[in-house]
């Protein structure tokens, strides 16, 4: 009973901070894209404009909602629901600070740093649940009976299914390293030292891992699905107010979602050497873990801010080869290097200029097959 | 007759007489009727072939997916819309994992989601999306051959029923009972006796589910038919790019 009582504040905890945390990001979001473009950026509403997030949520939940008439509503109104519902089930096996130790009160486990404990196939599952938000995007795109939906789903559906591939993959390395695909596991094997954390091994699998999970959540650079230039809205362009609000929530979710898997499987989770280590044990400690921890995915979401306003977006073919020619074969490529590595018992740490090499390799590559390809072309004929 | 196949053969009837009815057609037919006469076929079915597990937590659990899984599935086979049809499997597949999860396989469960629900389904939905919402034709909205494929879906399931007998909860009782006598019998054959008679499901270590012994047993006792899995699949994907047709050749 006790356990349950635990679980069910933990999930309340887990809800709220992060519900919470997606309205402020989209105030940080809104700043730092203001910052990006010379703007001042939203400033009206409180002090720096700090109570816009307030009013935005205002505004959505007091806007009317509209649900056209020529749309399948069941589906419709489900769409948005999946699109939460499946990023926000992924956190159940994320780690949110120092698992071993339970915040206590009065001698009750108050809090566990995890909704889940001990699930053997962490990664596995998170992968399992986040695959199944596509779902919200296309049935968003069909039920809308809108032809720049539909594309804007279709683009989706083959973009998300295409970049699951690598991001799987790319995880592969580690799991290989570390022995576990549990990400506690995979967080208390770095813990060591700053050495050991998992970004000096797979530098590679990183970049993939990362780039094709800011893909699977349809941000910018890989925003095709909803790029307002060619398709109004995309898959959201017929929702309103609470509606549309669900599908954002569910895209920062996955960000936030993202930001998490990126400190814990390549930078150490809560570890930083001198102030939170394993064996470090001043009062307090438990929150520097978490606070640590809360750094890190606070500056992966920072990054994955300022990526927005300097890369481009992609083209449609861009993109797709980008998944298929280049980030599946690397990935490919890297978990034989990790294979052989652990097979003939080298040390790790050729694992570093290895992934260098093969990313310098594809970089040659891709250049060559470029060239190739442009002294291969008719030549325009000129007037 | 004997009362046993007769258990089998009424709910097998009733449940195949629920789907018929259930079919989309063109005649409007109360949907009411169909499911009636699913719900006491299932019953029928249950009240035969249920075992317990002792926890009645498991238990609820178990009812709650296979009750899921069965009604979405009937919904599957009897939508009037395609892109609903695959919307139903979809949640069959979901189910099935958490039955799967209550049998300690979560990898297993993990792995149908993102297959099964993660790419193939969709694959589904992109494609039917490609159809419009509100226009198929008439054609499109009932099945070609209603009455052959009930009848052999149920001449299937009663085959799958009557195999899934022979393991049974009264043999798998009389199976505890011999393991049971055996353990008075001597100790080491009590470590050799079977926990579960179904040969389908006999757990070959000790600590069968996780993911490491999961490894272990593909790749140690079942890597011939790994391999030969992985290889057939490997064919099949280079014949597929070989017929695909180049972009030079005029298509996508």
């Amino acid at each position: 009973m006790a356990e349950l009582i635990t679980t069910v504040i933990t999930i309340a905890v887990v809800l709220g901070g992060t519900l919470g945390a997606c309205s402020y990001l989209i105030y940080v979001e809104r700043k730092l894209s203001a910052f990006m473009q010379d703007r001042v950026g939203p400033n009206r509403v409180g002090p720096y404009g700090l109570f816009q997030p307030l009013a935005d949520g205002l505004k959505f939940l007091l806007k009317e909602d509209i649900i056209p008439d020529h749309v399948d509503k069941v589906m419709f109104l489900i769409a948005p629901t999946i699109s939460v519902f499946t990023t926000l089930l992924a956190f159940s096996v994320v780690p949110f600070g120092d698992v071993a130790a339970d915040l206590e009160i009065g001698g009750y486990k108050a809090l566990r740093f995890i909704i889940a404990p001990g699930i053997d196939i962490g990664i596995v599952f998170i992968f399992a649940v986040t695959s199944l938000a596509v779902y919200g995007v296309i049935l968003g795109g069909w039920a809308s009976n809108n032809k720049y939906s539909a594309l804007g789903s279709l683009r989706a559906s083959a973009q998300v299914v295409s970049y699951e591939i690598p991001l799987g993959m790319s995880v592969l390395g580690i799991a290989l390293m570390t022995g576990s695909l549990n990400l506690e596991t995979i967080l208390l094997k770095q813990a060591v030292s700053i050495l050991d954390w998992n970004i000096w091994y797979q530098p590679l699998a990183c970049l993939i891992f990362f780039t094709a999970a800011l893909a699977e959540s349809n941000r910018m650079p890989f925003d095709l699905p909803e790029c307002e230039q060619e398709l109004v809205g995309g898959y959201h362009t017929e929702y309103s107010a609470l509606k549309f609000a669900l599908f954002f929530l569910g895209e920062y979710t996955h960000v936030i979602t993202v930001s998490f898997l990126t400190a814990i499987l390549f930078f150490g989770g809560w570890h930083f050497p001198g102030i939170a280590e394993v064996n470090s044990a001043y009062p307090g400690v438990t929150f520097v873990k978490l606070a640590v921890l809360m750094a890190k995915v606070l500056s992966v979401v920072i990054f994955i801010m300022l990526l927005r306003w300097t890369i481009p977006r992609f083209r449609f073919d861009q993109l797709m080869g980008l998944a298929w020619k280049v980030m599946i074969p690397l990935s490919l490529v890297n978990v034989v290097a990790v294979m052989t590595i652990k097979q003939f018992q080298f040390s790790l740490w050729w694992l570093l200029p290895i992934s260098a090499a093969m990313f310098g390799a594809a970089g040659a590559i891709g250049v060559a097959a470029k060239q190739a390809e442009l002294n291969s072309r008719e030549p325009v004929a000129s007037h | 007759m004997n009362p046993e196949i007769l258990q089998l053969l009424v709910p097998l009837i009733l449940g195949a007489g629920a789907i018929g009815w259930l079919m989309p057609s063109n005649r409007k037919k109360p949907r009411i009727v169909g499911v009636i006469l699913g719900v006491v076929a299932i019953f029928l079915l249950v009240g035969r072939a249920r075992g317990t597990s002792g926890s009645l937590e498991t238990d609820v659990m178990f009812d709650l997916f296979a009750g899921i899984t069965l009604a979405s599935a009937g919904m599957m086979i009897t939508a009037r819309n395609p892109a609903y049809s695959a919307l139903w499997f979809a949640l069959v597949t979901l189910s099935l994992c958490g039955l799967f999860f209550l049998q300690s396989a979560p990898f297993l469960a993990a792995a149908s989601v993102i297959v099964y629900a993660g790419a193939i389904i969709v694959t589904f939905m992109f494609v039917l999306m490609l159809a419009s919402q509100s226009g198929a034709g008439g054609y499109d909205q009932r099945p070609q051959h209603p009455l052959l494929a009930t009848v052999t879906a149920t001449l299937l399931l009663g085959a799958v029923i009557v195999a899934l007998n022979a393991w049974g909860p009264d043999k798998l009782a009389a199976e505890k009972a011999k393991a049971a006598d055996a353990v008075v019998e001597t100790n080491v054959a009590r470590k050799k006796a079977p926990l579960v008679s179904n040969p389908l499901s006999k757990p070959l270590n000790e600590d069968f589910g996780t993911l490491h012994q999961l490894g272990r047993s593909l790749f140690g006792d079942y890597l011939f038919a790994v391999e030969l899995a992985g290889t057939l699949l490997l064919v099949a994907t280079i014949g597929a790019i070989a017929i695909a047709p180049r972009r030079s050749q005029g298509t996508l």
